[in-house]
């Protein structure tokens, strides 16, 4: 349960939360405190989405989707650790790790609160086109407020540093595209998380196509301009 | 009779000394350099009656303005420790996902002999998509079919739906009329031989239909990888159909 009260400090408290990795505190316990929950938190959201399927597609999202996370996480983190150390910032990895986990377990608890809506619209519809969007959308609004969250730690853990303040978040700001579409990447690669109701289980699709394409598809589909074969 | 003026007489005088008391500690608070620093409780200072307490407490606390010099940096706001103890935002999280944990549980258990699970219960014909290898029934119809090359192709025996490795899990039930908006492609035979006949029949509807030679063979479309091999018994076993090409004299039997 200590875990759970660091992320709620993330969650009511984060100024103090981020002067905190700014001044070096205590970020062990962070660090593991906030994996602790986030893993938790995508497994089961990652359960629910993989449920539609069959109970193999379950228990393999449930590990697929804090992978995917973690992933992005640990291959983004030195980008953002050297441009921020070539534009005069004195944070260590650990703290930009850190800051992006912060993140990542803001969206982790973002997907937790809205994944009983999921369970209801499974439980209710049986469009697979319109579960795959919704969590498309889910996953958008979850990771915007990951990403502002992350911008508002930046800015307090960095506030020190006046040199190069400017290149600095320039650098944040291009970052997060980078990570978006790493992760979306990353995404496409772990596929299927849901699994086509028409389909096998697989624990990994074969490579082709990208993520933005078969989600314009999805969403012609819904609107009845192609079907999706 | 005189005693009645004379308790209304006390009992407004009891108010009045009440109204002061407060004013005065009202007055009191308001002057924080009057007051004398807070010492612990002697046992000569009797404890204050619970009911003046109360009143104490549903006073507002006046508003004391701080002004700050407009180059002094912001104040941190009042924090929590991080490291302190679950409060209802933790709870509530650890709750909703032992909740979430358990409903995953719950709609994952099969409740039929067929697997279907509250999960995957949903009618699912508007859910499918249309790739290679899907395989439909329609609802009062017998026949299955599978989706290969932008054609659906009927399973033409249930050795045929064996031998090409298909389960009933596979098979997905569809509203009647749903193959009439696709393309209908030639049927999927399995071919039966037994290891000590030359001869190869097509199953077709439960019954051998034998194939003349290896040019019908080859002109009917069939590949050395669509034959399946199985006692000599169960082929005899199976009645005779019409010939491949039709009219080939009576099928020899394995």
């Amino acid at each position: 349960m200590n875990s759970l009260a660091i992320v709620e400090t993330v969650l009511r408290n984060r100024r103090r939360f981020f002067a905190e990795i700014r001044e070096g505190v205590g970020l062990g316990e962070k660090v593991r405190a906030m994996l602790v929950a986030s893993i938790a938190f995508f497994a089961l959201y990652g359960a629910v989405m993989g449920s539609t399927h069959s109970l193999w597609q379950t228990l393999s999202s449930a590990v697929k989707l804090p992978v995917l996370f973690l992933a992005t996480l640990v291959v983004c983190s030195p980008t953002l650790y050297f441009f921020n150390l070539i534009f005069g910032s004195n944070q260590s990895l650990v703290q930009n790790f850190t800051l992006i986990l912060t993140a990542i377990t803001v969206t982790a608890v973002l997907l937790l609160s809205f994944a009983p809506i999921l369970l209801f619209f499974l439980l209710t519809t049986s469009s697979y086109q319109f579960f795959k969007l919704l969590n498309v959308g889910i996953f958008t609004i979850s990771g915007i407020v990951g990403v502002i969250f992350l911008t508002q730690g930046m800015r307090i853990v960095s506030a020190g540093g006046k040199e190069g303040a400017g290149a600095r978040w320039a650098v944040v700001r291009l970052w997060i595209l980078v990570y978006g579409f790493v992760g979306s990447q990353m995404a496409w690669t772990l596929r299927p998380f849901i699994g086509a109701p028409s389909m096998r289980f697989e624990l990994f699709r074969q490579l082709g196509g990208n993520f933005y394409a078969n989600i314009f598809a999805s969403i012609g589909e819904i609107l009845g301009f192609v079907t999706v074969r | 009779m005189e005693d009645q003026p004379s308790s209304r007489m006390n009992q407004i005088f009891d108010l009045l000394v009440e109204e002061i008391e407060e004013r005065i500690q009202v007055r009191s608070r308001s002057m924080p350099p009057v007051r004398p620093p807070v010492s612990p409780p002697t046992e000569a200072a009797p404890p204050p009656p619970p009911a003046r307490v109360e009143r104490e407490e549903a006073l507002p606390e006046p508003q004391v303005e701080v002004k700050r010099h407009p180059l002094d940096p912001e104040p941190e706001p009042e924090l929590l420790p991080v490291s302190q103890g679950p409060s209802h935002a933790a709870r509530m999280m650890g709750r909703l996902a032992l909740g979430l944990l358990v409903a995953i549980v719950l709609i994952n258990i099969p409740f039929n002999r067929h697997g279907t699970t509250l999960a995957t219960a949903m009618p699912d014909s508007a859910a499918l998509v249309v790739l290679d290898g899907l395989v439909v029934k329609e609802e009062d119809g017998e026949e299955i079919y599978v989706y290969q090359n932008d054609q659906f192709r009927w399973i033409s025996s249930l050795d045929a739906f064996e031998h090409f490795g298909f389960t009933w899990g596979d098979v997905h039930i569809v509203e009647d009329g749903y193959l009439d908006r696709f393309e209908i492609g030639t049927p999927l035979h399995v071919l039966l031989k037994c290891h000590s006949s030359p001869h190869i029949y097509r199953l077709e509807r439960g019954e051998k239909r034998w194939i003349r030679d290896i040019a019908t063979f080859e002109a009917e479309g069939h590949v050395w990888e669509d034959v399946r091999f199985v006692s000599c018994t169960y082929l005899r076993g199976l009645p005779d159909g019409e010939t491949i090409p039709p009219g080939s004299g009576p099928p020899p039997q394995p």
